[in-house]
């Protein structure tokens, strides 16, 4: 081919060109009855490609994370951590505890091809909406359970969260440097977010199968059992009868590796994993008489832990009499994996991840521009995108009982008299922002509109 | 529900309740097994070419163990992530973490940089839905077997690259040649810079750390497969393949969306936090007189349900609220955090834990809705992970037979009513299936 590789793959990503292309999942609906992070998080991938996801929320209390911002600062009357976990989504309020309540739920859920909850697990049999009774209204239902300890067990009914998670699967105690008191947890939320993610990969698995067979069925998900499975402690610890402990940030299948601090004060991972990248560090090191020591002829031999030390030594000595600049220049040759350590505003100004689009700048109607976490998977015919930030609870009340359910607006009100259906309260992280005119805003106050979508 | 399992709501305590919880602990118990069960993706074919990066051979083991039939396909040397692994410790000269990933999987061995090997690829990628690849970006292309070429041979191919920094971009093109490590992309992607000891504490343990396993490597996989399966439906909808670009330092940013959204925001990067937290507090484990407990307080009323057990009532005064307990001042949430640890120091785990347990249950009987829900577990190390009668109830770990592989246990998920995903066999002999494969395949 006579067309640069990285042109042509240029085009074939342009984000110019993301709005007018299809989208994976369109035509799929989906009920987001879940809280806090692992479920909505799940739901917000599905989102993200197409599905038409519906967020149910208790009226006037809403999901608890709209008010859980960092540090107690909000952005706009809402928690701008809140955004990216649950953009695109329609927004709808209604209680459970009502029958008519749990009717319009299931009804909802009759309607849909996929069911998302994370409740301690039964809660949702207990309220007449989980998977026995959709599947008697709805028998191809893909009905998604998420909990920290799984539908079955022993703990099943132990209500938990990230932090448990990671306690409970090993993740917390692999982390840290040896002799020290302190474990440290892998931050952000992560042991909610990783699985939600996973659980978004198994909804997919049954939706592909479902495709094939026309069958729905039931997904216990337990996110301390997603963290054990992404660790090799486990495997290595039966064929060994030893743990592998805790290493600082230094990895012990990788050598010489660890994070080094330069002669400027910045941080650089370095991590080498084959012969072929020794023997690149050895060229830059000007010390190519290490790869005809015996000691670290290998890979297995330089992971040994003596072995490894000596390396990290050597490298951390170089690192210490080199500049931040030298490096980031040196990256560009070197073939062996070398990379800064970035914080918080590196990524959200890194110009790569925005062209890239994994960092996007989004413009909304109702909270303006947010930069926000893009794809974490880039598409080339059928690219995610961000359509729109979240909504005040209840906020697409009338759109959907409307669209979806045929309700009136006379229903609907009385629905809202009675409190089964409802809005928001006048708080933050609930309510839209104060200089927003909701009277106006046509979606809100749905009348049945073609124009609006 | 068997009279002896505790429940923590309100709303599991009636009859109705009862009798429904019990009609679907029937569904519970019949997902357990695997067994005479079908598979996800029984008819998917997925050619994995991974090379010196995790991230492709996790992505092609989670297809497998929903049923997909991957080809695993390495150079006459193997793959050297063969070698990467914990302190250079193998089973019979297969690295560890190598070997956990190696389920269900065909291994074939294909040089395809020469020009026979390379037809028979071809031939494999016209029975293929799936293709995974994580070499330099554009060598394919180079070989002329790149997803451009690939495509015209067969459209529906769905190509799965993973790399660093992608296959477009002026800085994937200027990086090209910087390989794939797990380290780098926890550096890259904002995970190290934030885990780590508190700015004060003294050097290194303020630096970045590493989370002790392949964080970035599994978070690359799981969207990288999540993808695939997404094209893989538009694929049966639309009979249209794609391109699927996954840059592994983007693998914790993207998966957990905070550090993009907290640097715009307030235009500052967060500091090693220790064993703090950003969002809540007291959120972590804390030691107790036999081990590590965690107490995690999210609404004020878990807060003031945790005060009141570990006697610290005193305080409420000062934390009144979870704005007062969020602060951005991190002297005083060091300062909370103390007190929790000195309550915590003088009590063992199951003292705390009865008590905790016992507060959740009355409160579960309550109507009123602010009794809070102090829960907690123990901090536990693998080792003591895989003792876990839950664990071992929910066959978490499966125990391989092959007397080769010395008793090992590999962690296995994904309990799915009709398609449960499953371990098979776990076997990693480099080209050990290769006749096998051209043999079904009818190539020569």
């Amino acid at each position: 081919m006579n067309n640069d590789y990285f042109s042509y793959m240029a085009d074939a990503f342009d984000r110019t060109k993301v709005e007018k292309k299809s989208e994976a999942l369109k035509g799929i609906r989906v009920l987001d009855l879940s809280h806090m992070i692992f479920g909505p998080k799940a739901a917000n991938v599905l989102a993200e490609h197409g599905a038409e996801v519906i967020k149910v929320e208790v009226p006037y209390q809403g999901d608890y994370w709209r008010s859980a911002t960092y540090w107690g600062k909000y952005w706009k009357h809402s928690n701008p951590m809140w955004h990216f976990i649950n953009h695109s989504k329609y927004f709808v309020g209604i209680d459970v505890k009502y029958p008519r309540g749990k009717d319009l739920i299931l009804k909802l859920a009759e309607q849909s091809d996929i069911v998302i909850e994370n409740f301690a697990s039964g809660t949702v049999e207990a309220w007449g909406i989980g998977y026995t009774q959709t599947r008697a209204v709805n028998p191809k239902i893909i009905y998604a359970s998420l909990s920290t300890f799984g539908q079955s067990g022993p703990f099943r009914f132990f209500p938990g969260w990230d932090l448990l998670a990671q306690g409970a699967s090993g993740v917390i105690s692999s982390t840290g440097y040896p002799d020290t008191e302190h474990y440290f947890k892998v931050p952000d939320f992560y042991g909610d977010f990783y699985p939600g993610f996973f659980a978004a990969m198994l909804i997919m698995m049954a939706l592909n199968y479902r495709e094939k067979t026309g069958e729905g069925q039931y997904l216990d998900i337990c996110q301390a059992e997603i963290l054990m499975r992404s660790l090799f402690h486990f495997t290595y610890s039966s064929v060994t009868g030893e743990e592998i402990g805790r290493t600082g940030n230094q990895d012990p299948t990788a050598s010489p590796s660890g994070i080094f601090k330069t002669s400027d004060g910045a941080f650089f991972a370095l991590s080498i994993g084959t012969d072929e990248q020794f023997a690149a560090l050895g060229r830059v090191l000007n010390r190519e008489d290490l790869m005809k020591d015996s000691r670290f002829a290998g890979s297995l031999d330089r992971c040994k832990p003596e072995n490894a030390s000596e390396l990290n030594r050597i490298v951390s000595d170089w690192m210490a009499s080199t500049s931040a600049d030298e490096l980031r220049e040196l990256r560009k040759s070197c073939r062996f994996p070398l990379g800064e350590v970035q914080d918080d505003v590196q990524i959200s100004t890194d110009p790569w991840r925005k062209e890239r689009g994994s960092v996007v700048e989004f413009d909304d109607p109702m909270y303006q521009k947010l930069v926000m976490a893009g794809s974490a998977a880039m598409m080339s015919e059928t690219p995610g995108r961000v359509k729109w930030l979240t909504r005040p609870i209840g906020y697409h009340n009338r759109y959907i009982l409307k669209t979806r359910l045929g309700l009136s607006e006379e229903d609907i009100l009385k629905l809202e008299k009675e409190q089964v259906v409802g809005g928001w309260d006048y708080r933050v992280g609930q309510r839209p922002p104060v200089y927003y005119n909701i009277e106006e805003d046509k979606l809100f106050n749905y009348g049945g509109e073609s124009d609006v979508e | 529900m068997s009279s002896k399992e505790k429940v923590y709501s309100r709303h599991m305590q009636n009859k109705q309740a009862a009798k429904r919880i019990s009609e679907w602990s029937k569904v519970i118990s019949e997902i357990m097994s695997p067994q005479g069960k079908p598979e996800a993706l029984s008819d998917t074919v997925v050619l994995d070419l991974s090379y010196a990066n995790f991230t492709g051979t996790i992505a092609s083991s989670l297809l497998a163990e929903a049923g997909a039939f991957v080809i695993r396909i390495e150079p006459p040397d193997g793959d050297p992530s063969r070698l990467m692994t914990p302190y250079g410790k193998t089973v019979e000269g297969t690295g560890i973490p190598y070997l956990m990933e190696s389920r269900n999987k065909h291994n074939v061995i294909l040089d395809i940089q020469n020009e026979e090997d390379k037809k028979k690829f071809i031939a494999l990628v016209k029975k293929a839905d799936m293709l995974i690849e994580t070499f330099e970006p554009g060598l394919m292309d180079r070989l002329g077997i790149g997803y451009r070429q690939l495509k015209e041979i067969n459209p529906s191919l769905i190509y799965l690259a993973i790399t660093p920094y992608g296959q477009y971009t002026r800085q994937a093109k200027e990086m090209a040649s910087q390989p794939w490590s797990d380290l780098t992309s926890q550096a890259e992607s904002g995970m190290a810079g934030l885990i780590g000891g508190l700015p004060d504490d003294p050097e290194p343990y303020n630096w970045p750390t590493r989370a002790g396993f392949y964080t970035a490597g599994y978070t690359s996989a799981v969207s990288a497969v999540c993808s695939s399966l997404m094209a893989l439906f538009f694929k049966g909808r639309t009979g249209q393949g794609q391109m699927i670009d996954v840059a592994t330092a983007d693998s914790y940013s993207s998966c957990v969306g905070f550090p993009p959204t907290v640097g715009y925001i307030w235009k500052k990067p967060r500091p090693r936090y220790g064993t703090l937290d950003y969002g809540l507090c007291p959120y972590g484990f804390f030691k107790c007189k036999d081990g590590y407990v965690a107490i995690a307080c999210f609404r004020d009323q878990d807060f003031r349900a945790a005060l009141r057990i570990l006697g610290l009532w005193h305080i409420e005064e000062d934390w009144k609220t979870l704005l007062d307990r969020i602060t951005d001042d991190i002297e005083r949430a060091k300062t909370l955090n103390r007190e929790i640890e000195k309550a915590v120091a003088n009590m063992t785990f199951n003292e705390i834990f009865t008590k905790f347990q016992a507060f959740c249950l009355k409160a579960a009987r309550s109507k009123w809705r602010g009794g809070g829900l102090p829960v907690t577990t123990r901090m536990l190390r693998p080792m003591e992970v895989m003792e876990v009668e839950h664990w071992k109830v929910r066959n978490t770990f499966f125990k391989v037979d092959d007397p080769s592989c010395g008793g090992l246990k590999l962690p296995v998920t994904g309990k799915m009513s009709k398609t449960p995903l499953r371990v098979k066999k776990v076997s990693a002999r480099i080209g050990e299936d290769t006749d096998f494969i051209f043999e079904k395949f009818g190539i020569r």
